[in-house]
């Protein structure tokens, strides 16, 4: 028998995956540190500790403010994504359709074009339809950018459903809708959740549409990137920290979710 | 009489399970079948329902602002001004090669963004493939979940995180002067390396997720059997590994140099004056009030048409059949 | 009686290729029908047409003397039984069944007490809150059954239902199917690949091949009348003769085989002395003798072939003629092994002649 893997080139391979998920993890663990120090400027070592920013935080009407607007903006978009999204997949999975590869292509288009692209054609097209910036456009803006993501997740279930279940919805005496309603729905429904909880996090997380496309109520990166310009204090660190404790519980939900659908 | 039959109805109906006869109701009643129903019988009208909104919202909202902006480029002067010509025109593209303020940004980013891309390959293959298939199958994805989590903090939190560690007394200055290696700090941030740092650790995942699943798929015996052959750990990289990962590498590698090459939050936080990349020339012209979109336009059509035709020819060149998101 | 499904001069294209040509075929009510035949022979499209998941390119189809062919799916009484049960894998065992009674409108107390008799008649009362994924293959096939009959269709269809289940579950399931059909008295059509399941389960076979009709009847009759060579081979095994006919006396035919002077039955035929003509010959009708019989025909042969087959033997003989017969025999009829001469031979209204 002979060992196909000498051990140096494995232990040389692990060590590569623990500095590499150090690296991932330091830096937001040194950021959720500062969170407490006792200190109105960010520098190490932390010293005192203290929770007095969370405290401010919390209190702070513009940070809630900021958090509404972002949570609204998102729910907003991941409905009209879910829904545009769904249809499109539809389509393009759908019989005797011609030119469905080229739909595809560009379903998955604002996907590949870089952010800042997407974020400025949108500004001079909003100005030459006449949308005002502000959240209607943040929102247009934000579903543009979340519909290949949930295009390409509902087509992979879709591709996993067996072709007979929506025939025999039919033979059961539905109509295509019904047989939509009630049996391609419920089917989707894993990959739904899992796509409408990306939809809702991206959407929270972007920063150059927004800042491209916003007025002047901020959302909660504006409102991060704001404060960071203005002068840095660990305050900012108790924003970001519950921001990304609450996102990251969420991603991992979705995570089990969409998981869970491909099995 | 009347009072029993109701009763052992009632009790019927409750002790069954709930079915969804209003449904049935619903798409029996006259009102369903003269409306929807109708409209769900025909064919034509079906595809009309099932086409027309997508192809509305895909020409509309994917190619119609490309368009716009394609559009603008070529005006003199948009939006239109009283006494300033908006006729059609190539100086916005002119303006670009003629000034090295902005043709020099725009070559950094380029070099900046392959810089990127291949920092990431070359930090992500190794953990990408300690995942796929060094790992015991049903650990891998707790493996992987664990890369996962860090990812779900957005953008802007992990661009800040990085001014914790890279700062004047952020941490690993501070650990080097507590470890008597240096007396003053190293200027780390503000620079075109805190920048690159802090973009390999935004767009690490658009690495390792593509790699991932390329390297997973291929058959281990496959490895095992270079192995026999004689192949050593280093053919056997070359020889197999590799170019059975390739479609990974094309995908991995596109996705990362696109947004790269596009990065905003990021140049603005850890980026400096030394560190000017072509997004935030764009965004300059976009920005402020002395706003020049035309301009703009045609830089940000350049960029998109330069870095597409990089990923276009990169691929060609190394032979990946298509980018995958996921 | 007026038939239940009637397909008039059904014509169906895909592109230039016809998947069935000129189908004209009425179906009595409360039979088992079978539409038999190769993969790609028309008959799973001739099912689809029935259930309204293919349009026709002609021709009309009557479903109780009324055309349907113009009906989506969801308006003709017509129920399917998927080829791989297309169970709703988010509904239990119980809303699967009621779905279609659900989409009638029906009432709650109604649909309870339709889908209890009906789980009570496959013996499933105890998985009705179950998911279709904990199910084994032969209880999904029972549900999917279930639900499929559950509307109280006209006519139940059956595609490829039993080919995703083993061997043995498979017989099992036959008798179950033609128990339930015989309870209910509803027309089943059933379309199958598989010519023991036709056999076992059938009132009629249908026998089709590239898009056309071969033969209808009776599984027995078919067995020992088969009109065609396409049906002679698909549905059992036969020996097929290549002979010219000398004379037609009454209902037996003289035909020379290459040199041999050999009998058959010709009722129905109208062929001609001096034509060509294919006779059919199963192996279970001839006999093997050790000498020349008298009275009796009897072809000379060597054995190439034995064959132990459990319940029977298969002998191969090579004839003095050029060609060879497959003979099946009892197991302990006949002890002679390869090389043995033997004399092959059978009576005349075991040997049929095919139409083509």
């Amino acid at each position: 028998m002979r060992t196909y893997f000498s051990d140096l080139p494995k232990t040389a391979l692990g060590a590569s995956y623990w500095l590499f998920a150090v690296y991932l993890v330091l830096p937001l663990a040194l950021m959720m540190a500062m969170s407490f120090k006792d200190a109105n400027f960010i520098a190490f070592p932390i010293g005192n500790w203290t929770l007095d920013w969370y405290g401010k935080v919390l209190h702070d009407k513009q940070f809630l403010a900021a958090s509404l607007y972002s949570i609204g903006i998102a729910l907003a978009t991941t409905i009209c994504a879910t829904i545009i999204g769904v249809w499109i997949a539809l389509l393009v999975s759908a019989e005797n359709i011609w030119g469905k590869s080229a739909i595809f292509a560009l379903a998955c288009l604002p996907a590949v074009v870089p952010g800042l692209i997407n974020a400025i054609s949108m500004r001079i097209f909003i100005r030459a339809v006449d949308i005002p910036t502000g959240t209607f456009a943040i929102i247009l803006s934000h579903t543009v950018h979340a519909v290949p993501f949930v295009v390409i997740m509902v087509l992979t279930r879709l591709r996993s459903m067996p072709a007979n279940l929506v025939d025999a919805a039919r033979d059961l005496g539905a109509d295509p809708f019904v047989a939509f309603l009630r049996v391609t729905i419920p089917y989707l429904m894993p990959a739904l959740l899992g796509g409408m909880i990306f939809c809702v996090l991206t959407s929270i997380d972007d920063f150059v549409r927004t800042f491209f496309l916003g007025g002047y109520q901020p959302t909660l990166p504006m409102l991060i990137f704001a404060k960071v310009q203005g002068g840095m204090s660990p305050e900012i660190n108790a924003m970001a920290t519950i921001v990304l404790v609450v996102t990251t519980a969420v991603g991992l939900y979705a995570e089990y979710l969409t998981r869970r659908s491909r099995s | 009489m009347v009072d029993t039959t109701t009763q052992s109805r009632a009790v019927a109906s409750l002790a069954s399970p709930r079915y969804a006869g209003w449904i049935g109701r619903a798409v029996s009643s006259s009102l369903y079948r003269n409306t929807i129903g109708r409209l769900a019988d025909n064919r034509w009208i079906r595809l009309a329902v099932l086409a027309g909104v997508p192809l509305i919202w895909l020409v509309m909202l994917h190619i119609g602002p490309i368009v716009q902006m394609t559009n603008i480029s070529f005006i003199a002067n948009y939006p239109p001004q009283p006494g300033k010509s908006s006729d059609y025109t190539l100086a916005n593209y002119a303006l670009f090669f003629s000034d090295r303020l902005y043709f020099m940004p725009f070559i950094r980013t380029l070099i900046f963004a392959a810089v990127v891309t291949v920092s990431t390959l070359v930090i992500v293959y190794p953990v990408a493939y300690y995942v796929a298939k060094v790992i015991q199958p049903k650990n891998r994805m707790r493996a992987l979940l664990l890369l996962l989590i860090p990812f779900w903090a957005g953008e802007l939190i992990r661009t800040f995180s990085i001014i914790m560690l890279l700062a004047n007394r952020g941490a690993v200055n501070v650990l080097l002067r507590e470890l008597g290696f240096i007396d003053r700090p190293i200027p780390m941030l503000y620079t075109f390396f805190s920048l690159s740092f802090g973009v390999v650790y935004l767009l690490a995942l658009y690495m390792l997720l593509p790699l991932y699943s390329a390297i997973e798929k291929i058959p281990t015996p496959l490895i095992h059997a270079a192995a026999d052959l004689g192949a050593g750990p280093f053919q056997r990289f070359r020889r197999v590994i590799l170019p059975l990962s390739r479609d990974g590498i094309v995908s991995g590698c596109s996705l990362v140099y696109l947004t790269a090459v596009g990065v905003f939050a990021a140049p603005l936080l850890l980026g400096g004056p030394n560190a000017v990349i072509f997004p935030e020339v764009i965004a300059m012209l976009f920005h402020g009030s002395n706003d020049k979109w035309p301009e703009g336009a045609a830089f940000s059509m350049i960029m998109l048409v330069i870095s597409l035709t990089t990923v276009g020819l990169f691929m060609r060149v190394v032979g990946g059949r298509s980018i995958r998101l996921m | 009686m007026q038939p239940v499904v009637h397909f008039k001069n059904v014509n169906k294209l895909y592109g230039e290729l016809p998947a069935v040509e000129n189908l004209d075929l009425a179906i009595e009510p409360g039979q088992f029908v079978t539409l038999l035949g190769p993969s790609g022979c028309g008959k799973s499209t001739t099912l689809r047409m029935l259930g309204g998941f293919e349009d026709l390119t002609s021709g009309e189809i009557y479903l109780d003397g009324k055309p349907i062919s113009h009906l989506p799916p969801h308006k003709r009484n017509v129920n399917i039984v998927f080829q791989d049960y297309a169970l709703f894998p988010h509904l239990t065992v119980r809303r699967n069944i009621a779905f279609g009674l659900e989409l009638k409108g029906m009432a709650s107390g109604a649909i309870h007490k339709r889908v209890t008799e009906l789980l009570s008649l496959v013996a499933l009362q105890d998985y009705a809150e179950r998911m279709p994924a904990q199910l084994s293959g032969g209880q999904r096939q029972r549900v999917a059954l279930m639900r499929a009959l559950a509307p109280d269709p006209n006519v139940l269809l059956l595609d490829e239902p039993l080919s995703a289940l083993d061997a043995k579950l498979r017989q099992q399931m036959q008798i179950e199917l033609k128990t339930i059909q015989q309870r209910t008295g509803k027309t089943f059509i059933f379309v199958t690949h598989d010519q023991e399941e036709a056999l076992t389960m059938s009132d009629v076979i249908v026998v089709m091949n590239k898009g056309r009709i071969e033969q209808i009847g009776k599984p027995s009759e078919l067995y020992a009348r088969p009109h065609s060579r396409f049906v002679a081979d698909f549905i059992g095994q036969s020996n097929l003769l290549e002979c010219t006919i000398v004379s037609v006396a009454g209902t037996v035919g003289t035909f020379d085989w290459r040199g041999n002077v050999v009998h058959a039955d010709v009722i129905g035929s109208t062929a001609m002395p001096g034509a060509h003509a294919t006779l059919a010959l199963r192996p279970e009708t001839l006999y093997c003798l050790t000498a020349k019989p008298e009275g009796r025909l009897a072809l000379k042969g060597r054995i190439v072939h034995r064959v132990f087959k459990g319940a029977h033997t298969s002998i191969t003989v090579a004839l003095e003629n050029g060609t060879s017969l497959v003979v099946q025999l009892d197991p302990v009829a006949l002890s002679h092994i390869e090389g043995d001469a033997v004399w092959v031979g059978w009576r005349e209204r075991d040997a049929v002649l095919l139409a083509s």
